[in-house]
Order: C-alpha cells, then structure tokens, then sequence
C-alpha cells in the first residue's frame, strides 16, 4: 500500500464528473409504496427528467453516467437505451434501489440481476456502480469485481480518486477504482427535501462549491436526480444543473468525463493514485 | 425542452391556480371537535379573515382558480363555498374529510365528500384532490364512476395528461409541491424567499411551455392568507401578467380540454404494473438521513 496522495496532471486543472442517478417508481415501490399521487415523483424521471437532462448534455457537449436500478430499466427500457443512444453512461444503482443493508447472498444475487438486466438492455457491459442510499458492505467490491465492474461510487471518505486494494471473491489480491461523492453538498435532495431552498441559491451553493474546488482538489463530482418533487428533472432545476456547467466550463483546463471513461483513465495512470488497502 | 403540450388559446402556457380550502378538516387531524381553539384555530382563520382577502386578491388580477373542499369544511361552510362559486371558481372535491378511510370505505367517502361540496354550491363536482395526497390502486375507478372528469393530485408531469383505464378516461392536472406555499412556509421560510422559489419555478415553467400549478392553502400558519402573504400573491400575479399571457384556467376547464384534445399523451393504469412486486414488498421507512 502507498500513502502517496493521488496527484492530477497539471494540465487537468479540474476534473468533473456529472451523475444522475435514475431513481425512477423502484424507489418507492421498493418500499412497499405505490407510485400514486404525492408518491408518484419518479414517474418524471422516464417522462421528462431524463429526456431534459439528455437533452441539456447534448447541447452542452459534455458526457454524463447515469446510475439506473435494474426496476426501472425493466419499467422503461426505451429510455435507459436512449441514454446510450445519446453518448452518455449508463451505470448501475441496486435492483429496487434498496436501501443497501442486506445480507450475504441478497447482495450479490440483487447486483446480478441489475447487472444482468443493463447489460442485456445495452448489449455492452456494465462498468461501474454506485450504492442506492449510500451503504456498502466490503463483499460488494468482491462482487463487482468478478463481475468486471472497474469502479465504485459509494465512498465519502475523501476528495479525490483512489484505488481500493483488496483481496478478491477468488482469494487474489485486486483493485477497484474509487469515485468519492457527497450527498450533503453536492446533491440536489438535501436542498430540495429537507431544507427547501430555491433553486437559485442552490445555484449559488453549488457554484461555490467549484470554486473551491477548482482552487483546491480539483475534482468535482455532482449528483442530481431527473424526478421531480426532490429531484431536479424539473425546468427550474434542470436551469440550475446547467447554469453550474455552464459556470464550469468557463474556467480553463476543465476536463469532464463520464465515470467510466475517467475510471479508465485512472487504471491508466496507476502512478497518479492513491491506493488504500480494504479495512 | 419544451413540453409540446396543445395548450388552450395557442397559448404556451396555462395557470391553473388551486387553493386547498383545508379549515378545520386540517385540525380535526389533531385534536376533537370541541377543541377547535387556540393552535388549532388556524383554520377558522383562513375562513373568518382568509378568504374574503383571497377572494379580493384574485379578483383583482382576474384569476380564475379551484377550491379543493372537504365535505366536512363544506357543511361548516356552506356561505363561504357559495361565495367562492359566486365569484366564478370552481369548487371541486377533496374527500368527506381530510383522514382517508379504509380502501372498502374509500367509494362511500368519497361520494359523501363530492355530495357535501354540491350541495353547498348548487352545482355537479367535476374533481378530486386527495386529502392526504395519496390515492389507493381504486381511487382512479371511483372517481370514474361518480362522475367525476379529473384527479389533481399526481405530481409526475409538466403538463395535464389522460388515464385511459377500463373503466373510461380520467384527466390528471399535475402539481408541485415546489410550486406552492405549504413547503415553505412549514419550514419558517421569509415571504421574500417563497416568493422567490415561485419565481425560480415559474420563470423555468414558462420556458418550457409547461403548466404553471400554483397550489395555495387559505390557512393561517402555512397557507397564504395573511396580509402580508396575500401583498406576496399580488406581486407574484401582477408580475406573471407582465411576463405572460398564459389563460388562467380552473382545473374544470383544462380537464375538458385534456379529455378532448387528441394530441394529450394517454396512460394506462398507473397501479398494474406494480402491483405483484408491491405483494412482495413492505414498507421499509425513509432511505435519506434525518436532519439532526
């Protein structure tokens, strides 16, 4: 193991990364909800969510991931097939968008069968995943791994990149990548569930954010969710993701990448990064 | 991106202004009928000092708009329904009471509920806005088979849509929680900053030729009732006026035109193709971390 930070190339001022995670019916019929009336918000992401925000990556030319739960590619699959249509990824996000605390063989038999139905659908692999609700146990990573996935994005534990160093479900030591993110600060939900803040000062919340971050780590990663109520599928939500793009792009030496696409650049330039042996 | 929606008049937008009557329904959430004071007072409020404001405040901007009542607040305020419908809105269904029965009582509930409202105006319900904002797998065939012609409680679309289910064609108004008061004012928000989270939605709304659902409550504590908040309405009218020519349309109307126009998306039973996954499913709580 090393202890050497992960150091981006000087010429990346900044790296980002932009997610939306799906989050269509599955998240409440998961929970035994029935998607009607007030319970009905991620009906948006098929219906306009997740066209507005392709439609918003097209005509701003930058790559997005989008974490899809196996539910709702079995619920919408024209859609998750336009996302692949239009250049941006397609990752995987638990079947019924669990809350992710189940144990032994439930894991790897759900992480299967998500996998199984996005790669089916895509007629390609999956390359990457990030936990429903944040949890993740550490045979998820062996589970992944034997599946060929090259990254996670569940940890919050740090600001940059790095690779995760474990011992595999064949008894080998292997290698994951891990994207770090934050669902306190750069996520659309806390503002517009909990606090209900508008719109445009969570624009300024988030522009603060990358400013920060450009002068600092340099790696940005932000997550939205294309339904409405506490998503941003909605027009003026949808305004604030891509005025913060837009903000981004103004800045020089800005590199933005789909999860998958930067995962590949991170095995690429082992030397570059951090690794941190599985605790 | 557009909505594509073929609203009314050519226009590119409709306003469809609702205000959920919620008087003493919402209290009787929490307390008896013989303990209707103090705190729970709130909602004789919206009524006493409440509506006549509202009334003069919609008149004034020549906002045509919906009451969703209760059939509970509806025989408690039999005048006042009368001089909502006088004043030319529309008073449409919000069930008996403001608690939901059981699933086999939901028919006769709702029945009760839409009988109370037309009698106090005099005339046919059309709509429905669920109490609770919940609907079960049934609630879209009763209202069907009431009579009703619309449901405003899902909040899944930008624009009004059609359920072409079994039993006949229902329209759905959608609306946002986003676009109302009760979020913002529930968490102690100034006026100046739920007026600005309307802005935020309707400047983007406009843009994308989509529906534009301000939902109001007439209570004292987080509807827009008070002075102060019913200046904050007239701000927000006058300055949609200035930027828009979009109708002002009850939900009536715009769910006529939803049943009629062809060119409004169709979609089936919104319940079915849940529902053997839902009989494996249970209830599991919030997936998001509290506040502390």
């Amino acid at each position: 193991m090393t202890m050497t930070k992960t150091s981006l190339p000087a010429h990346m001022k900044c790296v980002v990364l932009l997610g939306v995670d799906f989050d269509g019916p599955c998240h409440e019929v998961g929970r035994g909800i029935a998607p009607l009336g007030i319970h009905s918000w991620g009906r948006y992401s098929a219906k306009r969510g997740v066209p507005r925000h392709l439609d918003m990556c097209q005509r701003l030319g930058v790559p997005c991931t989008f974490f899809v739960p196996g539910y709702d590619a079995e619920l919408y699959p024209e859609v998750v097939k336009s996302i692949d249509r239009n250049g941006c990824e397609v990752a995987a996000h638990g079947y019924l968008h669990e809350a992710w605390d189940m144990e032994g063989e439930e894991e790897e038999r759900l992480l299967r069968k998500t996998d199984d139905i996005l790669s089916n659908l895509l007629g390609k692999p999956v390359l990457g995943w990030r936990s429903p609700s944040g949890r993740k146990s550490a045979k998820t990573m062996q589970v992944l791994r034997s599946m060929g996935y090259i990254y996670d994005s569940s940890d919050k534990d740090y600001d940059l990149p790095y690779r995760w160093r474990f011992t595999n479900a064949a008894g080998e030591s292997d290698t994951i990548i891990e994207l770090p993110n934050n669902t306190y600060s750069l996520d659309d939900f806390p503002f517009y569930k909990f606090s209900y803040t508008p719109p445009s000062e969570v624009l300024d919340q988030w522009l603060a954010e990358f400013d920060a971050i450009y002068n600092g780590d340099r790696f940005f990663v932000l997550t939205v969710h294309p339904r409405s109520g506490w998503g941003s599928g909605t027009p003026s939500r949808t305004q604030v993701f891509e005025e913060v793009i837009r903000h981004i792009q103004k800045y020089e030496g800005v590199h933005f990448f789909s999860s998958a696409e930067f995962a590949r650049w991170c095995q690429q330039n082992p030397e570059l990064l951090e690794e941190v042996a599985n605790v | 991106m557009k909505t594509n929606f073929p609203w009314p008049e050519g226009a590119s937008n409709a306003v469809a202004v609702t205000v959920n009557f919620d008087a003493e329904s919402y209290d009787l959430l929490s307390t008896t009928p013989d303990r209707l004071y103090g705190r729970f007072s709130y909602g004789r409020y919206g009524v006493r000092a409440g509506l006549p404001r509202l009334l003069d405040v919609l008149a004034k901007n020549e906002v045509r708009s919906t009451f969703f009542v209760t059939g509970v607040d509806a025989q408690r305020h039999a005048n006042a329904l009368q001089r909502i419908s006088e004043a030319g809105h529309e008073v449409a269904s919000r069930g008996a009471s403001m608690k939901r029965p059981d699933a086999a009582q939901e028919l006769t509930w709702l029945r009760d509920g839409i009988d109370a409202v037309s009698q106090a105006t005099g005339k046919p319900v059309l709509g429905y806005r669920s109490p609770d904002n919940e609907l079960t797998p049934r609630t879209l065939y009763h209202l069907l088979e009431l009579g009703l012609i619309y449901d405003s409680t899902f909040q899944d679309d930008d624009a009004p849509y059609r359920f072409a289910l079994s039993a006949g064609k229902l329209a759905e108004i959608p609306i946002s929680f986003a676009l109302g008061d009760a979020q913002g004012f529930s968490a102690r928000h100034s006026h100046q900053r739920v007026l600005q989270i309307w802005r935020d939605e309707t400047e983007a709304l406009l843009a994308a030729d989509a529906l534009i659902p301000l939902t109001l409550h007439l209570r004292g504590d987080f509807g827009s009732s008070r002075a102060a908040r019913i200046a904050m309405l007239d701000t927000y009218f006058q300055t949609l006026r200035a930027r828009s020519n979009a109708p002002f349309v009850t939900c009536a109307d715009l769910a006529r035109w939803t049943l009629e126009t062809v060119e409004v998306p169709e979609e089936g039973d919104p319940y079915e193709v849940h529902a053997d996954t839902l009989a494996n499913t249970v209830y599991r709580g919030d997936l998001a971390v509290k506040p502390i």
